[in-house]
């Protein structure tokens, strides 16, 4: 094959350096346009005063309050537990519905009316659901909430959850529709429905990484109900508050310690289920 | 009717299928009795893979007719064309198992197409004994039988491939299709793949149809082969009139052909 005839570079380095030169040009023009400067990092008097009081305290936490803290991250885990429970239901249930590996693949004797107008219309429909659901922060859902509802643990807990199952659902079903479809056909060929083949040929294949993701929404969820905390929600987020706004630092510091101390018996909790699952 | 414990016939009458502008096979007429071991042989391309899944009705021939058992696949119902594919064992290629799934239910997946949803889901999530010990029976068959409750990930090539056969007859088939079965594993294996699969046939009186390109070891286990070319049939003789003139017929290629086949 003579040179002349060598195919064409499909992306060439030209255009790649030009496409760099724009993003480096956004991001000058972003800074530009915010008008950031490194002054605007150097404190004022009485905030240098606050910056060194609150990192001092870093070093001397206060004691006194452990048994407070300590009670107050359990209600902080119960919230979250009780989001992401609600969640999950939401992403399993939903993210069923907004995957197409089960219905678009190569059902018995071509598409039936179901899988060619039903599926498709559910599939467009959920996924608008989902992505309302994810674009409204949990914090936004939460003022809503409480200010319809007051601040109830069930608005609390709904607050959290929307958001959740709609993040859930996505994820979930891009794992699924992801995942290798070669047991799906096989199952297929052999004449397995879809939901056969959904369940048992689809989703035990995304299983270990569908478990790591909601592990890691978990952890997502202990901050969120920490956050809600300072809506007035009884979660470790209020005595935070409430001791920052009365410049006890070294009570706010127990607090973020203990919270800190969770997240990361969560992490390591998930990443020994994730070895067992995987390995 | 297509019935459980009772081999079941192929026949292509003048099948062509075409994928888009290629043509995939072309005016292939076939005959496969019921019980019989049939290999078909031939390049990657020929069309071996096409022929095979029109077999079990996953691939619809653009002209021509297809029948299992005398039943033409494309007047079935739905329900029938499910029951069809249900009674067919297939041992994939690429194997197609669920990787982290155990062993046992790798292979009771076979049984899906015949089982509702919250029937297969107790199987698949409770098995009864019963059903264990059919499942353990098969791999015992296929040599395995200590594998019942390993991941199916931690077993070698040549394991997976016993589970992937061991699904297919959990499946309780009227017929075996295979599809290259022996191209992921090394020579000695591929022999001992190969006999598994034609003694298991014959002692359950199941039609045998794989496709192969290894033509001696074609030639050795299967007493017809056919040969693909391009999409079409080169050869349907008895494996002892199989020559040498077949074997070029189906292997010197112009070096334009495979240019064009892209190989």
């Amino acid at each position: 094959m003579g040179p002349d005839r060598a195919p064409r570079r499909p992306f060439p380095l030209r255009t790649r350096g030009a496409v760099l030169l724009v993003l480096l040009g956004a991001a000058v023009w972003a800074f530009l346009y915010l008008d950031m400067s490194f002054a605007q990092l150097v404190p004022n008097e009485g905030g240098l005063e606050i910056a060194q009081g609150f990192f001092s305290s870093a070093v001397a936490p206060s004691s006194e309050v452990l048994g407070t803290a300590v009670r107050s991250l359990e209600a902080t885990v119960i919230y979250a537990a009780a989001a992401m429970s609600v969640s999950l239901l939401l992403g399993l249930l939903l993210g069923f519905l907004a995957s197409t590996a089960w219905w678009s693949g190569d059902p018995v004797g071509g598409r039936t009316l179901f899988g060619r107008t039903v599926a498709p219309v559910l599939y467009g429909v959920t996924r608008f659901v989902i992505g309302f659901m994810r674009s409204v922060h949990e914090v936004l859902w939460a003022m809503l909430f409480l200010a319809a509802f007051g601040i109830t643990p069930i608005s609390a807990v709904i607050a959290i959850a929307i958001p959740y199952g709609g993040t859930l659902a996505k994820i979930f079903s891009e794992m699924i529709d992801e995942s290798d479809r070669g047991p799906a056909r096989a199952l297929r060929a052999a004449g397995a429905s879809g939901l056969q083949v959904y369940f048992f040929g689809l989703v035990p294949r995304a299983l270990p990484d569908m478990l790591a993701y909601a592990f890691y929404r978990f952890e997502c969820a202990l901050r969120s109900s920490a956050v809600l905390g300072f809506f007035g929600v009884a979660t470790i987020g209020r005595d935070i508050e409430l001791a920052f706004l009365t410049n006890r630092y070294g009570e706010v510091w127990t607090y973020i310690y203990v919270l800190m101390a969770v997240i990361v018996v969560f992490d390591v909790w998930s990443g020994h289920l994730r070895k067992r699952f995987v390995a | 009717m297509i019935a459980p414990g009772q081999a079941s016939g192929f026949r292509l009458d003048g099948v062509s299928v075409r994928f888009g502008t290629t043509a995939a096979l072309s005016d292939v007429n076939l005959h496969i009795e019921a019980g019989e071991a049939v290999a078909l042989v031939g390049p990657s391309g020929a069309g071996k893979s096409t022929l095979l899944r029109l077999l079990n009705g996953t691939v619809r021939p653009t002209s021509g007719r297809v029948y299992v058992d005398g039943d033409a696949l494309a007047s079935l119902s739905r329900a029938g064309l499910k029951r069809t594919r249900a009674a067919i064992g297939f041992v994939h290629q690429d194997l197609s198992l669920v990787p982290n799934l155990r062993v046992v239910q790798n292979v009771m997946a076979g049984r899906l197409g015949r089982q509702g949803f919250l029937s297969s889901a107790r199987s698949m999530l409770l098995p009864r004994q019963a059903e264990a010990r059919r499942a353990y029976e098969l791999l015992e068959r296929v040599g395995i039988p200590e594998k019942l409750y390993a991941r199916t990930d931690t077993l070698s090539g040549g394991q997976q491939q016993r589970v992937a056969v061991a699904r297919a007859l959990y499946q309780q088939p009227v017929a075996l299709l295979a599809d290259e079965p022996v191209s992921s594993v090394d020579p000695a294996r591929a022999r001992d793949t190969v006999e598994l699969l034609t003694r298991i046939s014959r002692e359950e009186g199941l039609t045998l149809v794989m496709s192969i390109h290894n033509l001696e070891l074609a030639r050795e286990c299967f007493p017809r082969l056919v040969g693909l070319r391009a999409g079409r049939l080169v050869f349907d003789e008895s494996a002892g009139e199989v020559g040498e003139d077949e074997f070029h017929a189906l292997y010197d290629l112009q070096e334009a052909e495979m240019l064009a086949d892209g190989a």
